[in-house]
């Protein structure tokens, strides 16, 4: 039995590079200092995978061997006129360059997870640029927090624990003890709400009131956090504040925050549902902290006005270093996102959405991204790397995807390797195979090889390497 | 004159019987070029990379079966940097600017750089140990934890930026001048630039302290210039300079706001022509739409607010800061026209040209690629003037190139854009022909015996732009101009041999968490990370 | 008059910046089927993908391009262009006269995103509806449209001029949210309804909008009523609430919105009570 120590763990963008694996026999026995999410892949990735490479004949997954799949995909991705090439927000900086030398060969468009995530928030720090840091930053400096648009509790749950409000820092204390005497507080509440809406048979789903002023705790010397989202979440509760915003709403309060934090007057009473004087007492709050932040997630990206959401919330930062020290993080969602982006951008100028089809890299989301390509049913194969796209694309986009020739690389077994033409089975980067990634805020760390693979399992970096010398040998190009 | 090649070195003779001869005849032959500052990898450089795809589309290279493609005019793509300085006849290029905790991302992308040798310089004036150290004094101690560290990332010489400044910048502050004190750690820039300038001493770096001065960008920090030299002056041991500015011209400027801001070069040069214990780049600046990025947040900002355009800001925990801010330099302008004059005051007002080098701080004054209109404009005064005859006319009163007559020679040229680069950088093998070197030869069309470069400036520059060949370690990469054959240099970096490695580690490891957000074991990049190491052994005195 | 029918219906997208009168003037058939295009990876030339017929001796020196058919995948028909006319009978695709400097373009169906971006001069006309980014910059460059005139009879999708710097954009029926998004300059006449978020971040230049919008942004003030907005010259019939804004950038551009239509917004008026 062996303990690994200062394992990184390949799952969200927190990153998180102080797990401590027990290992017996070959196999992870327990996962410390992980979250849910971390423990859950730690220990249960070896339950639905592929072991054999699988090649479709006869419309049916029949095992075969690599060489075979090798060459299959190969020619699928040389004879095609317009291929993409997906995924890799889940492998390795290192295999994402094979992938791009790949899709320059075969002069397809390679794109990455950020396309249905963070890409909005990319175009916009193309348009505004962005003020931001490592978050170690955060950890030993920042006295306010606000997580918009974002649940950490739920999909970066060490997040608050190593990089902000229960984290250590040279110049901010951990508000932990704090949160805890709160917490028996709200939890108290709420027992007895709960009991007083069945004696007086209120509506138990009615929303909560807008809290009319700004609690105490606000006010303080201390680290604080705010959380703004439609709902109040399981973040929201553990919050110094919740705003409530009116979903789809987001982009009139960021805006008006712009003019509120430089004293300037509203013609209106309320945005976004708020009331104007509550968004005064939080515009100076801002404006009064040493150095605040302003995490966002997909409630930005993804709600109406997308990019420009995020456009509105770089402007907003920016415009508060006039008055304090203000900095603003995406929170990126796969444990490599980042670093691919990074890749993208040193290797060919841009983030995603690349088309090698000309010869040289062009970049144009919305033309060169690729729910836009399978929407307008433009592609002719496919190669899916680490991500599951026939899952979690809108349906006309996977519907388009299927129907052509699909390569999938994936360790396991899921819905995009079950309607693939040619299947390879891949190792776990960061389990079984070595590699380097990025975390949310761009600091590069070393991913771990824990324990041996299954030998028929290779690294993607390996799998991607053949099929691209495959390619080179019939389009004649080996040199 | 003849020159022998073999197995990637210079050597007395070869059997010509069995050697590839080159005709060099009627060409000039230099050593391969040297830059000693440019911007071209890591998480700054890259940040630029993705904030500018309008800058990409101006500027595209298409693959071909021996290159790979890419993009970009100010911060071209890692593939495209690489081929584009050995077209010019380069062959060994200094990232100036590493985040130490990000000294992975540098040394992935120099790893992608090929054609040329290059290393990196880690960000150390603003280091929470280096800070607490000297305040301290304890000078020792500072040496051995930069010895770890220059390890850990393999470094190449330390790099200190607005010392003090970066600090205070985590809060969004920044500091005045030498004496002004860092808040919270009790220290100042002057401090910081001794105790540094002495750790270099003490482990034997091969390149002195690489110093980007405090207030640069600011009307009158001419004055902080000469300070900085000034500072470590007693430092000094006979004539080895112990203290390198980088891109001059930022810091030359008198004045006292932009209305009067003028020309401070010829301070400058009269303190440089007087002593010898610095050396200067010259960072010049080219009329052109580029961008700007430094480790020096705090100025990067202030070019915000200036122009209004898009800003990148990037705070690195303990260690360090950096900016982006895309940026024009108008002829018409009158300060852009003076920074343009400055730059080429100080090369020209040196005498020594072992003392000022040729680089545009690329990207921040213009993109490398304008390195031969550089040239033209040092070797020809007919260049400067036509150039002067366009620029604003208030820069025009002002600048001191009216009154100077001096041209440099292809010989001077050569010293200011390789062997004096080399020699600052301690790169023995480098920036010269003699037995020994490598063989990193640059091969121009240009007849130094024919052609008279004061008149025939635009032959020298069309020379200058497209090698007729480049030799990258006894090979032909280049051929007029064009890539024919694909390689991958080395990375330099300085493995340091101290006397009590393990006590530093002891007291890092205990600190770490405290310090930084990642494990102390997961810091350090392993030997096997950099595709082709080249490690330079060092004995330190501590 | 140079006529081309495309031979088939396409599937990948066709690069086809040379199919511009400037480039087709003074070539010969033979010449223009040779010229070069790209679908998908592959490289053709005009002859491959399109049926050449070429009228000679037409009564002007104008060049005209008429091309019939659906080719809705061609992208950058008319780009950079500076003169001479391109008439497309069918749907055309992206980035239709991008950056173009002089001519007209004339679309019977329908055109997709980006067309006209970047535009300096000239005109483009659309009979049916266009797509997102009409008129608008490059990704990450604030120069967008800056000179001449697109008009489209149908609908326009989000960000109609965004970062457009001259010009005008003349909308009959509706747009989607944030036309006129960081406009610099130009106008933005829109005769039917917006779906919100007109102006956004806006520093200078006209919108006008004749139908129904659900609101205004929070960082526009209200500042007159007009009876009339001048146009490109031409007067429209108001009444219109006249908005400054966007204030949070310092701008000083002008929202009109018509008042008849939009009776939601009748609580803006008390603001202008206090006004002096």
């Amino acid at each position: 039995m062996t303990v690994v120590t200062g394992v990184t763990c390949p799952v969200c963008g927190t990153f998180c590079d102080d797990i401590e694996l027990v290992v017996k026999d070959n196999v992870i026995t327990d996962a410390r200092k992980a979250c849910a999410m971390g423990a859950a892949k730690f220990l249960n990735y070896a339950t639905h995978r592929n072991l054999k490479p699988l090649v479709r004949k006869n419309g049916e997954l029949v095992e075969a061997s690599i060489d075979e799949a090798i060459g299959k995909a190969a020619k699928i991705l040389a004879d095609a006129t317009y291929p993409i090439l997906y995924g890799w927000s889940n492998t390795s900086c290192e295999a994402t360059r094979v992938g791009l030398e790949l899709a320059e060969e075969v002069g397809g468009v390679i794109d990455n997870t950020s396309t249905v995530c963070h890409g909005p928030s990319i175009l916009s720090i193309q348009d505004v640029g962005i003020a931001s840091c490592t978050l170690g930053q955060l950890r030993h400096r920042a006295d306010l927090i606000f997580y918009w648009a974002s649940n950490p509790w739920s999909a970066h749950p060490r997040h608050i624990e190593r990089y902000t409000m229960f984290s250590e820092g040279r110049f901010q204390k951990s508000t932990w003890r704090g949160y805890l005497s709160r917490l028996r507080g709200i939890v108290s509440r709420k027992r007895l709400q709960r009991a007083a809406n069945l004696v007086l048979r209120r509506d138990v789903f009615a929303a909560p009131e807008v809290e009319r002023r700004l609690p105490y705790s606000m006010f303080q010397k201390k680290r604080k956090m705010v959380v703004v989202d439609v709902r109040k979440t399981r973040t929201a509760e553990a919050a110094d504040y919740f705003l409530q915003v009116e979903p789809n709403k987001d982009y009139e309060l960021l805006q008006a925050f712009r003019m509120l934090i430089k004293d300037e007057e509203l013609d209106v009473d309320k945005v976004a549902g708020v009331p104007v004087e509550i968004l005064e007492e939080v515009a100076d709050i801002m404006v009064g902290c040493e150095l605040g932040v302003l995490f966002f997630g997909l409630g930005l990206t993804m709600s109406e006005g997308k990019l420009r959401n995020v456009d509105a919330a770089l402007n907003l930062t920016r415009d508060l270093n006039q008055r304090t020290k203000f900095l603003i993080m995406p929170m990126r969602g796969h444990y490599n996102v980042t670093g691919v982006n990074v890749v993208f951008t040193w290797q060919t100028g841009y983030p995603y959405a690349v088309d090698f089809s000309h010869g040289y890299p062009r970049y144009n989301p919305g033309e060169t991204s690729v729910i836009d390509i399978l929407c307008n049913d433009e592609a002719d194969a496919s190669l899916i790397v680490a991500s599951d796209p026939v899952a979690h694309f809108p349906r006309m986009a996977a519907q388009n995807l299927v129907k052509n020739p699909l390569i999938a690389i994936d360790p396991e077994v899921t819905p995009t390797t079950l309607m693939a033409d040619v299947v390879f089975p891949s190792t776990f980067v960061g389990i079984e195979t070595e590699g380097t990634a990025y975390r949310m805020d761009h600091v590069p760390l070393p991913l771990k090889k824990i324990v041996e693979p299954p030998k028929t399992c290779l690294p993607d970096q390996e799998i991607l390497q053949r099929i691209l010398h495959k390619v080179r040998k019939l389009r004649g190009n080996l040199n | 004159m003849d020159i022998a090649v073999k197995d990637g070195k210079i050597v007395e003779k070869v059997d010509e019987r069995k050697a590839e001869v080159v005709d060099a005849s009627g060409m000039i032959v230099m050593p391969g070029g040297v830059d000693i500052h440019c911007h071209i990898a890591g998480a700054e450089v890259n940040s630029g990379r993705l904030l500018r795809p309008e800058d990409h589309v101006k500027d595209v290279e298409v693959k071909t079966a021996l290159t790979r493609s890419g993009v970009g005019y100010s911060i071209p793509s890692t593939f495209t940097t690489g081929y584009r300085y050995s077209r010019m006849g380069y062959t060994t290029v200094m990232n100036p600017s590493m985040p130490p905790l990000e000294a992975r991302h540098t040394h992935e992308e120099l790893d992608d750089t090929p054609m040329v040798d290059k290393a990196t310089y880690p960000l150390l004036g603003d280091w929470w140990f280096v800070l607490e150290h000297l305040r301290d004094d304890l000078i020792e101690e500072c040496a051995a934890h930069v010895a770890w560290m220059m390890t850990a990332t393999k470094g190449y010489a330390i790099k200190i930026v607005n010392p003090g400044g970066l600090e205070a910048w985590g809060f969004g502050r920044n500091v005045k001048n030498l004496d002004d004190s860092v808040p919270h750690f009790n220290i100042t820039p002057r401090e910081i630039l001794r105790g540094l300038c002495k750790v270099n001493k003490l482990l034997n770096l091969p390149h002195t302290i690489h110093v980007h001065t405090n207030n640069l960008g600011k009307p009158g920090n001419y004055i902080t210039a000469l300070e900085t030299m000034k500072c470590v002056e007693d430092l000094a041991e006979g004539k080895r300079p112990v203290i390198h500015i980088t891109h001059c011209q930022f810091c030359a400027f008198k004045g006292s706001d932009w209305q009067t801001m003028s020309s401070g070069a010829e301070e400058i040069a009269k303190y440089v022509n007087h002593h010898d214990h610095a050396t200067l780049d010259m960072g010049q600046v080219i009329f052109t739409d580029t961008t700007t990025m430094t480790a020096d947040g705090p100025f990067q900002y202030g070019l915000y607010t200036l122009t209004g355009n898009k800003w990148v800001n990037h705070d690195v925990e303990t260690e360090t800061t950096s900016g982006i801010v895309p940026f024009r330099y108008k002829r018409k302008s009158a300060v852009h026209a003076t920074q343009w004059s400055i730059g080429l005051e100080l090369a020209l007002l040196i005498k020594d040209p072992w003392k000022i080098y040729m680089t545009t701080d690329h990207p921040n004054g213009g993109p490398f690629t304008a390195y031969p209109t550089i040239i033209a404009w040092l070797m020809s005064r007919v260049a400067r003037k036509k150039t002067l005859s366009r620029i604003s006319k208030r820069a025009r009163r002002k600048s001191l190139l009216p009154s100077i007559d001096r041209e440099l020679s292809f010989y001077e040229m050569a010293i200011v854009t390789r062997g004096g680069q080399a020699k600052a950088l301690g790169l023995t093998e480098k920036g010269h022909l003699g037995v020994g070197a490598d063989a990193d030869v640059a091969i121009y069309n240009v007849n130094p015996e024919q052609v008279d470069p004061s008149k025939k400036y635009k032959t020298v520059r069309k020379a200058f732009k497209r090698a007729a060949y480049t030799i990258k370690g006894g090979e032909i990469v280049v051929k007029d101009g064009q890539i024919v054959r694909s390689v991958f240099g080395k990375t330099f970096w300085v493995d340091i041999k101290t006397s009590l490695p393990m006590e530093v580690n002891d007291d890092l490891k205990r600190k770490f968490r405290e310090y930084w957000t990642v494990e102390y074991e997961n810091y350090p990049i392993p030997d096997s990370f950099l595709h082709v190491p080249a490690p330079i052994s060092v004995k330190a005195e501590v | 008059m140079i006529t081309l029918y495309p031979k088939r219906l396409f599937k990948f997208p066709v690069g086809a910046e040379y199919i511009s009168p400037d480039v087709f003037a003074e070539k010969s058939t033979k010449e223009i089927a040779t010229l070069q295009l790209w679908e998908g990876n592959r490289r053709r030339t005009i002859g491959d993908l399109f049926k050449i017929k070429h009228e000679t001796g037409s009564p002007s020196d104008e060049v005209t391009i008429r091309i019939c058919g659906d080719v809705s995948k061609v992208r950058k028909i008319g780009a950079k262009m500076s003169m001479g006319n391109i008439i497309v009978e069918g749907d055309a695709g992206m980035h239709l006269g991008e950056e173009m400097n002089g001519g007209v373009i004339t679309v019977t169906g329908n055109a997709d995103s980006w067309t006209g971006s970047m535009m300096k001069k000239g005109t483009i006309e659309i009979k049916g509806n266009a797509g997102d980014y009409i008129g608008a910059s490059y990704r990450g460059s604030t120069k967008g449209m800056n000179g001449g005139k697109i008009v489209i009879h149908g609908n326009a999708g989000y960000e109609v001029g965004c970062f457009m710097r001259k010009g005008l954009i003349n909308v009959y029926r509706n747009v989607g949210q944030f036309a006129g998004i960081h406009m610099r300059n130009g106008t933005i006449f829109i005769q039917g309804n917006s779906e919100g978020r007109a102006g956004a971040q806006m520093i200078n230049g006209k919108i006008v909008v004749c139908g129904y919008i659900p609101s205004i942004l929070p960082t526009f003030t209200i500042d007159n009523i007009r009876p009339k907005v001048k146009v490109n010259g031409e007067k429209v019939e108001g009444p219109f609430y006249r908005f400054i804004g966007d204030l949070a950038d310092e701008g000083k551009g002008k929202l009109f919105v018509s008042k008849n239509r939009n009776p939601h917004l009748n609580s803006y008026e008390e603001y202008l009570r206090y006004s002096v």
